[in-house]
């Protein structure tokens, strides 16, 4: 292996007997005019983060315009309206959040409005503008947003480049394919985390994910194989988590899309219910919308949009899934309840029982 | 005979994750991680 010393822009080969792939995944940067300007940010590592945070600290920047409405738009957007910035979200699809569907989307989408958020929802990026190197507007198929900083949330790749040229086969979306204990299809290299493909639990297919969680099991399997015992990594069921200030976000499982492509039949329920029992002070809104296969009335998958308490209750889902459960079979999980928790029905239940009745 | 080594590129969840693992079961094995920036496990 050929390794370059960035400080001293010194290089030397390095043997290896074992080598492990761990390069993670790069932002996806759009082709278009202007894109690799000055104050366009991606956000994928630590440094990226204090980067984008050393530029709104000089406090000359008034607009900011953030990319895609996923993970990292969301929690961006939160940030820059912290730091007391105008902001501006585009988003191709009809609502932000397109791991949820789209009625749960609109919830996420209202939560951002609420927070002084423009949405410019259906709207494709063209151009952005620029003045001397740096970024001064964003540019989309309906409007031009000035902007004094850009921040990219249209998702990531595996950064699998290195890999590729190796030879090294690749499979899902360009992340490179594993077995079980995450050796990859050549001898003696073996890949884990962001870089490498995963295994849908529920869609039984090859999958590409980059989740930090994943990365660490991912990441833990191949040590305990490297270090010369056994492990393998099942896989995974889509879970995960954020929030946009007071509005917590969650989903796991398939999603409509995912399942009109993969041609499952389901059946779905959306409920509304409070976080704690009705009369508790704090009691917040929840909506739950849980999916499953018509007819075996096998769980598919699970949203979750509500106050404080709301996000973490997808794991519940979760370990359904894992478990392979019918929502008939959720009906009956002997969850905790007290007022200051839950209402007498955990509202995931109170959905599993709405989408029974459809089946 | 040199010792057997192991190298990681990358130093964040998945690669500190993986050489932390190899260190407790393989006290010998010399390990090395390259990382391109500044810190390591900041998602971990």
């Amino acid at each position: 292996m050929h390794v370059r010393n960035l400080k001293t822009g010194k290089s030397a080969w390095q043997r290896y007997d074992q080598l492990l792939i761990a390069t993670g995944a790069v932002p996806i940067c759009p082709d278009i005019p202007g894109s690799d300007a000055i104050d366009i940010c991606g956000v994928n590592t630590l440094e990226s983060g204090l980067d984008i945070r050393r530029r709104l600290d000089k406090g000359t920047m008034k607009r900011g315009v953030v990319v895609g409405g996923g993970y990292i738009g969301l929690e961006m957007a939160e940030a820059l309206v912290r730091h007391g910035l105008e902001v501006s979200l585009i988003d191709r699809s009809p609502q932000v959040m397109g791991t949820l569907d789209e009625e749960m989307g609109a919830l996420v989408s209202q939560a951002l409005r609420n927070i002084g958020v423009t949405l410019c929802l259906e709207e494709t990026l063209t151009e952005f503008e620029t003045k001397a190197g740096k970024v001064t507007g964003v540019v989309t198929d309906n409007r031009t947003l000035p902007a004094d900083i850009v921040i990219l949330g249209l998702g990531v790749r595996p950064n699998t480049a290195l890999a590729a040229a190796a030879g090294i086969p690749l499979g899902e979306k360009g992340s490179i394919r594993v077995n079980g204990r995450m050796e990859t299809g050549v001898a003696g290299i073996w890949a884990a985390g962001d870089c490498a493909e995963s295994f849908h639990l529920v869609s039984r297919r090859p999958f590409y994910i980059a989740l930090g969680t994943v990365a660490n099991r991912h990441g833990r399997v191949a040590g305990i194989n490297l270090g010369g015992g056994y492990a393998t990594f099942p896989g995974v069921v889509g879970t995960a988590v954020t929030k946009i200030c007071d509005v917590e976000v969650a989903r796991t499982g398939l999603q409509e899309e995912e399942l009109r492509n993969l041609g499952i039949e389901w059946v779905s329920a959306i409920i509304k219910s409070r976080t704690r029992a009705g009369y508790f002070p704090g009691a917040g809104d929840i909506t739950v919308k849980v999916l499953a296969e018509r007819g075996s009335g096998r769980l598919l998958g699970g949203q979750i949009v509500g106050m404080e308490g709301s996000a973490k209750r997808i794991d519940t889902l979760a370990t359904a899934l894992h478990a392979g459960f019918t929502v008939e079979e959720m009906i009956n999980l002997d969850l905790g309840y007290a007022p200051p928790f839950s209402p007498v029905w955990d509202p995931v239940v109170t959905a599993a029982r709405e989408v029974a009745k459809k089946l | 005979m040199p010792k057997e080594r192991l190298i990681v590129i990358g130093g964040d969840a998945a690669g500190m994750s993986a050489a932390s693992q190899a260190r407790r079961r393989r006290p010998e094995l010399e390990i090395i991680v390259f990382e391109r920036g500044p810190h390591t496990s900041f998602s971990a």
